[in-house]
């Protein structure tokens, strides 16, 4: 088994690149496609200044998408840590040095671009946590104090990313973190005194909220008192797709969004102008592109017979489903608006790139239990 | 990467079963517990889905009162369209086009200079600089002509600016032009009733599921707006309004107000054509009043038909002489005071009446404020403050209060119906719509009242309004008006409003011409009765034919009245 182990590890690039998931790619495509015709269209119908750039960030994020398959998952495995570490510290970076970006501490200024640690912060997160998970099985996890150290890592950037103040970024990795624990078996009882003492701290947690982040959340309870300040956003956005019905308005059609009334419509609310051009049916047609890369990483997930394959992948998908049900929640007005985009479609750099370095991660796993197949000769599956 | 290996403190090597596997029973629970989380974070993935899912249909195709939004449903120009406005018999007034509107997108025109040259031609209301201006905008979108006509927008698609576009639009037509033009008013270029119908009815024009049907019978508007016409055009008069009311309903069949104007143009209609006289404008009716000031002397009982009233000299009051336009220097009868029109004797009425009375009288009959009628252009009636006997005189003969013609023609129709008051209205009214409305009058009043309208016509100031067969009542009415802190003699107000058929009278017309010159067919005249009456008489002869009443001989109506002012006539 170690020799067969030791084999796979000098597979042939040309046998890797047979067993990549093209399916899965196809479907990671067509979705960023949506994201460029919106973005097309939320310029008026011009590849300035959001479709072209995007579209390059995608080509970039595919060639990484590939690199990143291609390392062997063990690979991976030893890394997990120094790339949380990195990413750990890119965070405090930006919270002593970062550029003010929309009033919040987000970005690293690389000249050529610019990065928001915290996105990068999601991927480091997952592969930090299948890796501590790896180790223990379902029996070992039961001693708390197992639980300490993942919890430091969950908490520590947290902690970091409230400070900026990115309340929906923080908040998702929390959620992120909280459902990997999950999946790797930890007790039911150890949640429910988890979300009591999250509850008991929420009083505390809103003194410290700034005003803007209360407003938001005042507003959502009651957007219609404040129709032009903070609800507007949600009114507007809740009009477009109005507006939109069963098929939408046609492309390039939605006056909402053309006539400026719809805000951040390249990328928070990228998702309201679908709605109001393609309607229901675009609407639906995007959701079921995403739910079938769940089902991919579900397969994936299912097929891998390591723990720490299988966390990293559904790991990551999750990253995934909670941007995008946050982001299409908050532009239906079923929570606050909270600034988080569309993944794949929204307007954004590091988003582009580190969702697809997720994705590259989630086709290591799957290229990794092929090759394991194939050479067990339980039948060549590529 | 083996030096990665190395270095890692725990061994990274992808789990082999034994490392797992402690034992079978051990094994089988790990396993259930992965299973079971995968399941249940599934179940959670997929409820997300479904609340995403639904919230979409929710927001997007019901609105929040839980009603289907139909018109997302359908996602078309057409669903949104605002409602037709049609006559009683559904005839069209007013109606939606599809149309092509243009706009640019000034950051996409290349050369807006060449631009601005080709498109000169074919907008020729904006000249070239302003067109040049508007694609040189720093706006990401620019109107540049809504509601292009068909050639418009073919010339322009062939000249293929780019950064020009056509989006599809909706425009508002009246295919009857200035036919009831005032009634159904009209709207902005983004469809928002200004005026009229348009705009009282706009929240229901705006759904669009159903048109408005108006109690307006176009047939009778379209007879009554020539007739009005004519006059005006022959007397030389500066304005004519008019209207046709239901008696036994309040609805109104035709309501005209000249100059009119175009509603597919109105932006272009100067003001006076816009005014409508009918509801809005406010006037001194002069003798027309004296319907209501017999009718509410003999209910009163202050007064019977057989009373008698000096009117050989003018009565002098604070400085103001009230004289009669023809005085018959005698004792008048109620009778003749009426049809004769006399003054004099209607202030002696009114004074026998009392101001107290007079002034319940004129409130019951809606003169104390604004007609209920559903246009936003009413006119709020002028009344006497202080409410002096003096006033209390001159209002007997329609001065010294200032109403609107459909006051005149509700307190009318009220007088000759049996005595019920019913507010106008130009909504059709369905048979159970009818408002029981208020007794004004008695019965017996109102029956002798009739018979004083036909008299009118029959032997009095009116018979130029005398429709032969159809028993046509009514009463003139020649005010002098206001000319500064004076009347002014030369510049009247002619009036007519008149009733048929007498025997059961159904309709009351009125017609007003506003500042008649004399011509010779007149006899150098330009009374109510030489100018109105005749208004009258065209359009009874018209429209009874299309309403289907019959011509009878007069013959044949018993004529207390006339046996009436006989009575009077002999016992002088």
């Amino acid at each position: 088994m170690t020799s067969v182990a030791m084999r796979e590890h000098r597979a042939p690039m040309a046998q890797k690149v047979r067993y990549l998931n093209w399916g899965l790619l196809l479907v990671v495509t067509l979705i960023a496609c949506a994201g460029f015709l919106m973005l097309y269209s939320a310029a008026n119908g011009s590849f300035e200044p959001w479709a072209g750039k995007q579209m390059i960030r995608f080509a970039v994020g595919f060639v990484v998408l590939i690199a990143v398959a291609m390392v062997d998952l063990r690979t991976w495995l030893g890394l997990a840590y120094v790339v949380y570490a990195a990413s750990f510290a890119l965070l405090v970076y930006v919270d002593v040095a970062g550029e003010i970006g929309m009033g919040a501490q987000r970005w690293i200024d690389l000249g050529f671009f610019q990065v928001q640690p915290s996105e990068i912060m999601k991927v480091a997160l997952v592969l930090a946590l299948a890796r501590y998970f790896h180790r223990l099985d379902f029996q070992r996890i039961g001693g708390p104090h197992r639980l300490i150290v993942p919890l430091l890592l969950v908490l520590a950037p947290v902690g970091l990313v409230l400070v900026q103040p990115d309340l929906g970024t923080g908040g998702s990795l929390m959620l992120l973190g909280g459902a990997i624990f999950f999946l790797a078996g930890v007790r039911w009882w150890k949640f429910v005194v988890v979300l009591a003492a999250a509850a008991a701290a929420l009083p505390v947690a809103w003194d410290h909220l700034r005003d803007y982040q209360k407003d938001r959340i005042l507003t959502f309870l009651n957007p219609e008192t404040d129709p032009l300040g903070a609800g507007y956003h949600i009114l507007q956005s809740k009009i477009a797709f109005g507006s939109g019905g069963l098929f939408g308005k046609g492309y390039l059609e939605g006056t909402q969004s053309h006539l400026n009334f719809l805000p951040e419509r390249q990328t928070d609310f990228i998702f309201t102008m679908l709605a109001e051009e393609f309607g229901l049916v675009g609407c639906v047609a995007l959701l079921a592109l995403y739910g079938l890369l769940f089902l991919y990483g579900y397969v994936i997930a299912l097929r891998c017979r390591n723990q720490f394959g299988r966390i990293l992948v559904l790991g990551l998908c999750l990253n995934l489903f909670i941007y995008m049900f946050i982001n299409a929640a908050m532009v239906m007005g079923l929570i606050p608006v909270v600034g988080v985009p569309m993944p794949l479609v929204s307007y954004g750099g590091t988003a582009m790139i580190t969702v697809l370095m997720g994705f590259g991660l989630i086709m290591a796993v799957d290229v990794n239990e092929r090759l394991k197949i194939g050479r067990l000769g339980q039948g060549d599956e590529g | 990467m083996n030096a990665t290996e190395r270095r890692a403190p725990h061994p990274i090597q992808l789990p082999r079963p034994r490392d797992i596997i402690h034992t079978e029973g051990e094994a089988r629970r790990a396993v259930e517990v992965g299973r079971t989380r995968l399941l249940i974070a599934a179940a959670v993935l997929a409820v997300a889905f479904l609340v995403v899912a639904y919230r979409l249909v929710n927001v997007g195709l019901w609105q929040q009162d839980g009603k289907v939004n139909v018109a997302a449903i359908e996602a078309t120009p057409a669903a949104a369209e605002r409602g037709d406005i049609v006559d009683r018999n559904g005839i069209v007034l007013a109606t939606n086009l599809v149309t092509a509107s243009l706009f640019a997108i000034p950051e996409q025109i290349i050369d807006a200079g060449d631009a601005a040259d080709r498109l000169a031609p074919f907008l020729t209301d904006m000249t070239r600089g302003e067109i040049e201006a508007k694609l040189r905008s720093d706006k990401a979108f620019v109107w540049l002509k809504r509601n292009l006509t068909p050639r418009q927008h073919s010339q322009i698609l062939r000249l293929g600016v780019p950064g020009l576009d056509f989006k599809t639009d909706s425009r508002r037509v009246y295919p009857q032009g200035g036919l009831g033009a005032h009634v159904v008013g009209f709207t902005d270029i983004d469809n928002n009733g200004l005026a009229g119908i348009e705009q009282s009815f706009d929240d229901v024009l705006r759904t669009g599921y159903e048109p408005v049907r108006l109690s307006i019978d176009l047939r009778i508007q379209h007879i009554l707006r020539e007739e009005l016409a004519r006059a005006m055009a022959a007397f030389n008069g500066i304005g004519a309004t008019g209207l046709t009311l239901d008696t036994q309903t309040g609805e109104v069949l035709a309501l005209v107000s000249l100059p009119d104007f175009d509603p597919n143009l109105a932006g272009m209609a100067p003001e006076i054509a816009r005014f409508n006289r009918a509801t809005l404008g406010v006037y001194e009716m002069g003798s027309t009043f004296k319907v209501f000031n017999t009718a509410m002397a003999l209910d009163r009982g202050a007064v019977e038909l057989a009373d008698r009233y000096d009117a050989r000299t003018p009565i002098k009051i604070n400085g103001f002489t009230i004289t009669d336009f023809k005085p018959k220097n005698r004792w008048l009868s109620v009778p003749e005071i009426f049809v004769y029109s006399s003054n004099i004797g209607s202030a002696k009425m009114a004074q026998d009446v009392g101001t107290a009375a007079q002034q319940d009288f004129f409130r019951r009959l809606g003169m104390f404020q604004r007609s209920s009628i559903e246009l936003p252009e009413t006119g709020t009636p002028t009344l006497p403050s202080p409410w002096r006997p003096i006033n209390t005189m001159t209002i007997a003969y329609g001065h010294g209060i200032a109403v609107t013609p459909v006051h005149l023609a509700v307190g009318v129709a009220a007088v000759v119906n049996g005595g019920i008051m019913r507010p106008a209205t130009l909504i059709k009214r369905q048979p159970g719509q009818i408002p029981d409305g208020e007794r004004i009058i008695s019965t017996e009043t109102s029956a002798a009242m009739r018979e004083l309208l036909r008299l009118v016509v029959r032997a009095g100031t009116g018979r130029p309004a005398d429709a032969p067969g159809y028993l046509v009542g009514g009463k003139t009415g020649t005010a002098d008006k206001q000319a500064g802190r004076g009347y002014s003699e030369n510049s009247v107000l002619a009036s007519f409003v008149g009733t048929f058929p007498m025997s059961a009278p159904r309709y009351v017309i009125l017609a007003m011409i506003d500042e008649p010159k004399p011509n010779a067919a007149s006899h150098g005249y330009a009374t109510g009765g030489w100018v109105a009456a005749p208004v009258i008489r065209n359009v009874v002869e018209r429209m009874a034919p299309l309403l289907g009443i019959e011509p009878i001989e007069d013959t044949l109506v018993p004529d207390a009245a006339s046996a009436l002012l006989i009575a009077a006539s002999t016992a002088e």
